[in-house]
């Protein structure tokens, strides 16, 4: 048995990193209540802009764009022949701590990409600990693209976009898809792989009467009527290709911008989660040795008072005896 | 005054929601006003002053907004920018930092896209300036 000494030490120790594990605990509470403020902030943006991108669909159903994956038909295009160029962005974190946030999504680019040939895929790893990690596995990371998972702003998720966006436009990447962690309640996250570009049609064209714009309505059946071609009456300034770019654009950052807030708030909780646990852990800890160091208190104290009282005894029989 | 419903939305918050009896906004070629009863249209917005003004009020409100588009549709009127700002709110001494970074950026050698995202800062920075100034 450790001596009383031994484990008061063990339990000062004990109980400074508990003091860390709490303090960290109570920031990352802060943090992931702000960075999930943040993300309902976004949505009425995001959803307008998925309306606006439906309408001009609807209304011009003849327009054709390379963010579609269609062939515009426009002179600097290049044809595209060999295998299919995919482009990863994965949301890690800046720093470890977080639970088994990052080794979540690890497992799922390592289960994507491990059987790719390396000039099929290029990941574009955002957070430190993410890039390192996976460069130092040996994958087809993107060393330019370098930024951190700390704090998302709006002016990062611009720039990010606008690279993203001239690289799909240029041909770079046939696809780009966004690995990153997703809440699905306070409790519960999930790491999900969404395609960014090409857009889908299909996303934002809904045969569903419900989301038809209600003068697209034939009046008797409510359904689709005669949009074969584009509206007529629509005004469309400067030009439709124009304000789908600007829209694709907007859609893209806003898009970008959503995921490293909802990643943040995942990461966040995940660290305030694993520091909940560790706080307990030590506070178990801390019952445990309180008890032992009690137990050895007590062995010592009756040690004494035994050493004692036969000491005694020992005194009062030899005074008898004399 | 016949008046319409008026949403701002930008990436981190709803701006303005309510009714507005005018609207110009900053189109790449000068302001374009729209007033009740417009017809259905979808149009580019540009890095500027878009005002707007709510019945009863007199005087023009006025948010500063980057770049995003205009969405007309039976008198609901949606404009969706990345950024909306209040003249008031914006920190000119900000702006002025971001302006002199963004110059610095384009003295520089740069590729092209970088080239348009100074640019495009620059603008945005100028425009915060000129707006937060009165």
């Amino acid at each position: 048995m450790p001596s009383a000494k031994e484990i008061k030490s063990s339990m000062r120790g004990i109980r400074d990193t508990m003091k860390i594990t709490k303090a960290m605990y109570m920031i990352s509470t802060i943090k992931m209540r702000k960075a999930k403020h943040q993300l309902e902030a976004t949505e009425p943006y995001f959803y307008g802009l998925q309306e606006s991108m439906s309408s001009i669909l609807y209304n011009f159903p003849s327009i054709r764009s390379r963010y579609f994956g269609e062939a515009e038909g426009g002179e600097d295009e290049v044809e595209k022949s060999g295998p299919v160029k995919k482009g990863y962005i994965v949301l890690s974190s800046d720093r470890g701590l977080a639970g088994a946030y990052n080794q979540n999504v690890f497992k799922v680019v390592e289960n994507l990409v491990k059987d790719m040939p390396e000039e099929e895929y290029e990941l574009m790893v955002v957070g430190e600990l993410g890039l390192h990690t996976l460069a130092g596995r040996g994958y087809n990371v993107n060393k330019e693209f370098h930024y951190t998972a700390t704090e998302p702003s709006l002016e990062r998720a611009r720039i990010v976009s606008e690279n993203l966006i001239k690289d799909f436009y240029e041909g770079k990447y046939d696809e780009l898809h966004v690995i990153y962690t997703r809440m699905i309640n306070s409790m519960e996250t999930t790491v999900e792989t969404q395609q960014l570009l090409p857009l889908k049609r299909t996303d934002f064209i809904d045969m569903d009467n419900a989301k038809i714009p209600r003068h697209l309505r034939s009046s008797e059946t409510g359904n689709l009527g005669d949009i074969e071609g584009d509206a007529k009456e629509y005004l469309i300034e400067p030009s439709p290709h124009v304000v789908l770019d600007e829209i694709v654009r907007n859609y893209v950052t806003g898009y970008i911008y959503g995921t490293l807030v909802q990643a943040t708030a995942c990461e966040e909780n995940s660290r305030m989660t694993a520091m909940k646990s560790a706080t307990d852990n030590a506070k178990d800890m801390l019952n445990v040795l309180t008890v032992q160091y009690n137990r050895v208190r007590q062995a010592a104290i009756t040690q004494q008072i035994t050493e004692i009282s036969s000491g005694a005894r020992a005194l009062r029989k030899n005074k008898e005896q004399s | 005054m016949a008046s319409f419903s008026l949403k701002i939305l930008s990436c981190d918050r709803l701006f303005y929601q309510g009714e507005c009896d005018a609207l110009i906004y900053p189109a790449e070629d000068g302001g374009t006003e729209i007033l009740a009863n417009h017809t259905q249209m979808t149009a580019q917005v540009a890095v500027g002053e878009l005002r707007y003004k709510v019945p009863g009020g007199a005087d023009w409100q006025i948010a500063v907004v980057s770049g995003g588009i205009v969405k007309v549709d039976h008198n609901e009127v949606t404009v969706i920018v990345y950024s909306a700002e209040k003249p008031e709110e914006i920190d000119a001494e900000r702006a002025r930092r971001a302006k002199e970074a963004a110059e610095a950026e384009l003295r520089e050698k740069q590729s092209a896209i970088d080239q348009r995202i100074s640019e495009d800062s620059f603008n945005r920075a100028v425009q915060r300036i000129k707006s937060a100034g009165r």
